[in-house]
């Protein structure tokens, strides 16, 4: 399939529209009437006038090849979320693990990473490439977790394991932005899963009764191992400037950390999700 | 600015287009009753001002603000410097409010943290900008109630929801690394702080992601958004013509 880019010197009365795109979009409109999976409070938004934009940024004004920096980053993501999607598929598939109390939120966590799976498949193959195959998976990390099974009696060690999934991934979608900033499709879908991430975490946080933000780099109750998800979060220079003087009134370097979600390089976060694959 | 309607929807319909609410009061009395209707930050403009307790006149009727994209990230940083801005003095505000309002203590503890992130992402995109890039404005409120529980929340989720939608429509616009960086930075904080409110909400349920994806939007309908809590007027000048608007497009 051809990749399809949008440039910023694109103007509106330069493009033609495929009639497959067209139903593309009122297929997708007609989702979002249904409620499908928008979220409720944009749908609002998206009904406001937006389909006409929505038709320019869908017409097929340029095409090019995917530079592989970004082919290279998306078959990242979607390890990431081969990982995630494996590892709450898991605890969803057996009885006894997740309590009844957190059953709906662990589903929707599980549900969303499988779409994400789906979604990156999708946008590698419309680059000419071909997805990386799902790997096995590890979740004892080689011993670092031993013994650890989905068993029923091992919730708090699968919510400690997804605490550190949820914001290693939040910060790994973040160190990759910068690597499809000419693809303006695979920066959404990137940015659209990174804040999805963020939600997650913040969810797991706080069902395990921690803040959904990070402090400083602290790993909370986390075992060392889990240590190198949250290294270098207590970065306190911003835009190129030091903001302890800006936070001091607004609750010093704590605060000033927890305000800001640092970069992983995917060197970073290989080395952290190496252990994890069988 | 267009003419603002108050959407509603359910899940079954499609949805109603309602024209006729009097007061910003009411339609967040309405908001949070039911889910049936939909608390978006556009649709405040759409209520009757009648005691403001912010600016001395309504939405968009002081002075002009202009961002000129003719001056790249400088005009994307100034739109969302204006999201940071309500947000910070919004969150400000409901921290004052806190004695005789009827958020429990553990709620105060999540919205002191989230006070005090807006304040500093609002201090460093000024910062960012510099003299020559910041803009200032009046965020105003209408009506809301800040000793409400129930508003206070519903508000703070609407704000929420944009600044994520915003943070996301708008990096595609970001020439410089280090700004789309620094966007990206805040964006994901953002969800933190969303997903944590809607935990406050209705725990464990599943609002606090409603969806596999943020849907990005447009900087027009940021603006469209934000201008109901904002006095200035808002203005665009060379505004991008283009939006690539929907994740779920594999381009």
């Amino acid at each position: 399939m051809t990749h399809r880019m949008t440039t910023a010197a694109a103007r509106e009365d330069s493009f033609t529209i495929d009639p497959e795109i067209i139903a593309a979009v009122e297929a997708r409109a007609a989702a979002i009437a249904r409620g499908a999976s928008a979220n409720m409070h944009l749908r609002a938004l998206l009904a406001l006038g937006s389909v006409p934009i929505a038709l320019a940024a869908l017409a097929r004004d340029v095409y090019g090849q995917a530079p592989s920096d970004v082919v290279d980053a998306l078959q990242f993501a979607l390890l990431l979320e081969y990982l995630e999607s494996d590892f709450y598929q898991r605890a969803t598939a057996v009885t006894g693990l997740v309590p009844t109390t957190d059953a709906t939120v662990i589903a929707t966590i599980a549900a969303h990473e499988a779409a994400h799976v789906t979604a990156l498949q999708a946008l590698i193959g419309a680059r000419g490439a071909t997805a990386r195959a799902r790997p096995a998976f590890d979740f004892t990390a080689k011993g670092a977790f031993a013994g650890f099974t989905f068993a029923a009696s091992q919730y708090a060690t699968f919510t400690l394991l997804a605490q550190a999934f949820e914001d290693l991934g939040v910060r790994a979608y973040t160190g990759q932005v910068g690597r499809v900033v000419n693809d303006k499709h695979a920066l959404n879908a990137l940015l659209s899963v990174h804040s999805v991430e963020a939600r997650h975490a913040s969810a797991i946080r706080r069902l395990r009764g921690r803040k959904g933000w990070i402090t400083g780099n602290s790993r909370d109750d986390l075992p060392a191992a889990l240590q190198p998800v949250y290294d270098g979060e207590d970065v306190i220079v911003q835009a190129g400037a030091a903001i302890v003087d800006l936070a001091a009134s607004f609750g010093g370097t704590d605060a000033a950390t927890a305000a800001f979600d640092e970069p992983l390089t995917m060197a970073q976060v290989t080395a952290i999700i190496t252990p994890f694959l069988a | 600015m267009q003419q603002m309607d108050i959407v509603t929807r359910d899940a079954d319909r499609p949805p109603v287009v309602r024209t006729a609410v009097t007061s910003r009061r009411t339609f967040l009395r309405r908001a949070s009753i039911g889910s049936a209707v939909v608390l978006l930050p556009s649709v405040f403009a759409g209520c009757e001002d009648t005691t403001n307790t912010g600016g001395l006149t309504g939405p968009g009727t002081g002075t002009t603000v202009p961002i000129d994209f003719s001056r790249g990230d400088v005009a994307v940083l100034q739109l969302l410097s204006v999201l940071e801005q309500i947000e910070a003095d919004f969150y400000a505000k409901v921290v004052t409010n806190f004695s005789g309002a009827s958020l429990t203590v553990a709620e105060q503890a999540v919205i002191s943290d989230i006070a005090n992130h807006e304040a500093i992402h609002r201090a460093v995109l000024a910062r960012a900008l510099g003299a020559s890039g910041s803009i200032a404005i009046t965020p105003i409120y209408g009506t809301l109630d800040f000793r409400s529980r129930t508003i206070v929340l519903a508000a703070a989720l609407s704000l929420a929801a944009l600044g994520i939608a915003a943070y996301t429509g708008a990096s595609q616009y970001l020439v410089e690394g280090a700004t789309l960086l620094l966007a990206a930075k805040i964006a994901s904080v953002e969800a933190r702080h969303a997903s944590a409110i809607n935990d406050l909400m209705a725990p464990l349920s599943a609002d606090f992601a409603p969806a596999s994806f943020d849907e990005p939007v447009s900087l027009s309908q940021v603006a469209f958004a934000a201008q109901p809590y904002v006095e200035e007027k808002l203005a665009f000048a060379n505004a991008p013509t283009t939006f690539v608007a929907n994740p779920f497009d594999k381009g």
